[in-house]
């Protein structure tokens, strides 16, 4: 039941993409309300939020394939098919953000590598093979040290490659709440939040019901309680120093999240639905256990999540680098109030769709992924 | 007959606004005014020459500074590009906030809306009724360190042998990484708009969107090359910046801003050559830079 419900949102979701889609293709970025202030929008930030998922579902998955925790035994597939559809789904956000996607092959063939963004199209890459090659190996020669060893590489590229996007924006000087060392090192953090949230929504919705189903969610559940905890007091030292610090831009760009224009969807979406829904939920060992209210909690946190990449993303943008340049010329794509155009929403709601089908028509259609086995 | 009579119109006006200036130029004593106004009646190659020292390599102390900067530009153009460094000096003192610049600058370079190379940024001071306004230029800083450059993954930013910061348009991804790292929001990435967009093209119109098109579609010269705007390539979807009008510079001529200012306020020249006129300015104790403490050191210095 709950799977064909999800089946017809994604398709949904992916129906309300196409004009999206069309619009970027075929028309470019005219319809796009970011600009040359605030440089990235809503793409980015869903960007860094797939990444996330990616890299953080393999982290979990290795709790299968490499360290053999019993009660994962048979789950690892799924937190790799989960990494495997939702890495697409980054680059596809992040290719529609580019002025000039036709000229990705630049980045292989000329490539800086001493940029964040080279490093990150490279590592992506690899990462993508690596996910196949895991995939594989796992289905072939589960215990073999060959898996063990590329499953190693990938745990190493997903905790690089998700600490990879805090450094693109802290390396950013002039974006005083970015340039923190704190931020590269809280991302990895981030991505295995995500991951285990991907997990218990996929274990929790379309996994058999069973005593195992049960363990598992509840473990996760416990694991994503920790997480959140350790999120608030990332939260808190984050913005507390900010204010403390008393450096206006600093300042202003928290002030802005807690207190301006992004407040709603910070202390609605993000802390409310992303963080204290799910501990009031999780904390009850009944409702932990049920997959149903499990996956639901994976999705909250998961909608925190998009929220809280948002958060990083445009307030921070949303301070002009010089006082009084917003004002000093007016045009198209000159403005420092970001809220996301129609079309940028239409194509992340696509991005979304896209995602959640390929994900249920592997685990309809593959035949590895249609078999249900645990190890007692 | 209509056409006769508005060139009559014409030469009479002309010949009032002549006897005007020499009045005022007489009243005023002002002899090089009336040099000036001779050289203007004669043909445009002569003013060219009269206006111009015989060799500008040889601009004397008291010329008008453009022809001494005209003079710095033409010796060091015969350096090799790695022995000059060119700079800018803009006077705060005498910046009226005509902005002037970003207009001259938007027709140098066919800046499309929503893409600025050199906004005036003003700054009011004080409360009224003790309340004053400066005016700030912001071209590219053209940093000595510019974050702008690390960051690009493709090497589409990078620093040319003159210290100017370029933009290789046609490798360029469109990733407003640069724009993002930059602390003086120099850049401005090109969304693919022409002014045109909206003009009836209704029948009799003379300049009706099609004509208008035509003028916007038609290259500019940066980098010295031409670049028309046509089905999205560069520099659409391309991070776009002040290069110094590095076009003009080759050439000989100053940058389109340095020419166009009343104020005599903005100043271009070789810093590597003592004496020019940005070389004598820069090391003097009322000129700072914009965000020192980020060690960016731009080569853009302002007078306060
Ligand atoms: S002012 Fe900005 S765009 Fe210009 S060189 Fe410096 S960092 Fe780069
Ligand atoms: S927008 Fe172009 S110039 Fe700027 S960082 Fe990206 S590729 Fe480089």
């Amino acid at each position: 039941m709950i799977k064909r419900i999800v089946y017809g949102l994604g398709a949904l979701a992916l129906l309300l993409g196409l004009y999206g889609f069309y619009s970027r293709l075929f028309i470019g970025e005219r319809e796009v309300n970011y600009g040359s202030y605030v440089t990235w929008g809503l793409w980015v930030a869903m960007y860094l939020f797939f990444a996330g998922i990616s890299t953080g579902a393999y982290m979990l998955a290795t709790l299968d394939h490499l360290f053999n925790v019993r009660l994962f035994k048979g789950a690892g597939k799924y937190a790799l098919w989960g990494a495997l559809v939702t890495m697409p789904a980054a680059l596809i956000t992040i290719a529609f953000d580019l002025g000039h996607m036709e000229r990705i092959w630049k980045v292989y063939l000329s490539p800086n590598f001493g940029a964040p963004m080279a490093q990150l199209v490279w590592g992506y890459t690899l990462f993508l093979v690596v996910i196949v090659v895991s995939l594989v190996l796992t289905l072939r020669r589960p215990q073999t040290l060959s898996t063990k060893v590329v499953m190693s590489i990938g745990l190493f590229l997903a905790i690089f490659l998700s600490g990879g996007v805090g450094a693109l924006l802290s390396v950013n000087a002039s974006r005083a709440s970015w340039h923190a060392a704190m931020l590269p090192a809280q991302f990895p953090i981030f991505s295995l939040t995500s991951g285990v949230a991907l997990l218990m929504t996929l274990l929790g919705w379309f996994t058999p019901d069973d005593e195992t189903r049960q363990q598992r969610v509840r473990l996760l559940g416990l694991a994503m309680i920790v997480l959140i905890l350790v999120k608030a007091y990332y939260l808190w030292v984050d913005y507390s120093v900010a204010l403390y610090s008393g450096v206006p831009d600093t300042a202003r760009a928290v002030e802005l999240v807690l207190f301006g224009q992004y407040a709603w969807a910070f202390w609605g979406l993000q802390v409310a639905l992303g963080m204290i829904v799910p501990l009031i939920v999780l904390v009850q060992p009944r409702l932990a256990r049920s997959g149903f209210w499990a996956g639901l909690m994976g999705v909250l946190v998961l909608v925190g999540f998009a929220v809280a990449r948002s958060n990083i993303i445009f307030p921070a943008l949303a301070i002009p680098e010089l006082e009084g340049l917003t004002e000093a010329f007016h045009g198209p794509h000159l403005n420092i109030d970001y809220a996301p155009s129609l079309m940028e929403l239409s194509v992340v709601s696509g991005v979304v769709g896209l995602a959640t089908l390929a994900y249920l028509i592997g685990v309809d259609a593959l035949p590895f992924l249609k078999k249900y086995e645990v190890t007692k | 007959m209509k056409q006769v009579l508005q060139n009559q119109q014409k030469a009479s006006a002309d010949v009032g606004r002549r006897n005007f200036l020499r009045a005022l130029a007489g009243a005023a004593g002002a002899v090089t005014a009336l040099q000036v106004l001779d050289a203007l009646e004669a043909a445009p190659e002569q003013v060219a020459e009269s206006l111009v020292p015989q060799t500008v390599t040889e601009a004397d102390e008291t010329a008008d500074v453009l022809i001494r900067m005209q003079a710095d530009l033409a010796r060091a153009l015969k350096k090799q590009p790695s022995e000059r460094r060119w700079v800018m000096v803009i006077d705060l003192r005498k910046c009226v906030g005509c902005h002037a610049c970003t207009i001259a600058c938007v027709a140098e370079n066919k800046l499309p809306p929503g893409v600025v190379y050199r906004p005036v940024i003003e700054e009011e001071i004080g409360e009224y009724p003790n309340v004053t306004r400066r005016f700030i230029p912001r071209p590219c800083m053209q940093c000595e360190n510019p974050p702008c450059v690390p960051v690009c993954p493709v090497h589409a930013t990078y620093t040319n042998a003159e210290g100017v910061v370029e933009v290789n348009y046609e490798q360029c991804i469109g990733c407003r990484a640069c724009l993002t790292a930059c602390p003086y929001g120099a850049r401005t990435s090109d969304f693919g708009y022409t002014y045109a967009e909206g003009t009836p093209n209704a029948d009799g119109l003379i300049l009706g969107r099609d004509a208008a098109d035509e003028y916007e579609r038609a290259p500019n010269f940066e980098y010295g090359r031409p670049w028309p705007r046509e089905a999205h390539g560069s520099p659409m979807g391309n991070a776009r910046k002040c290069h110094f009008c590095l076009h003009r510079v080759k050439e000989g001529l100053l940058p389109e801003c340095v020419t166009t200012c009343i104020g005599r306020a903005t100043l271009f020249g070789d810093a590597n050559d003592p004496d020019s006129v940005v070389a004598q300015l820069i090391h003097r104790p009322n000129v700072i830079r914009l965000k020192e403490e980020l060690g960016t050191q731009p080569r853009v210095y302002y007078i306060v």
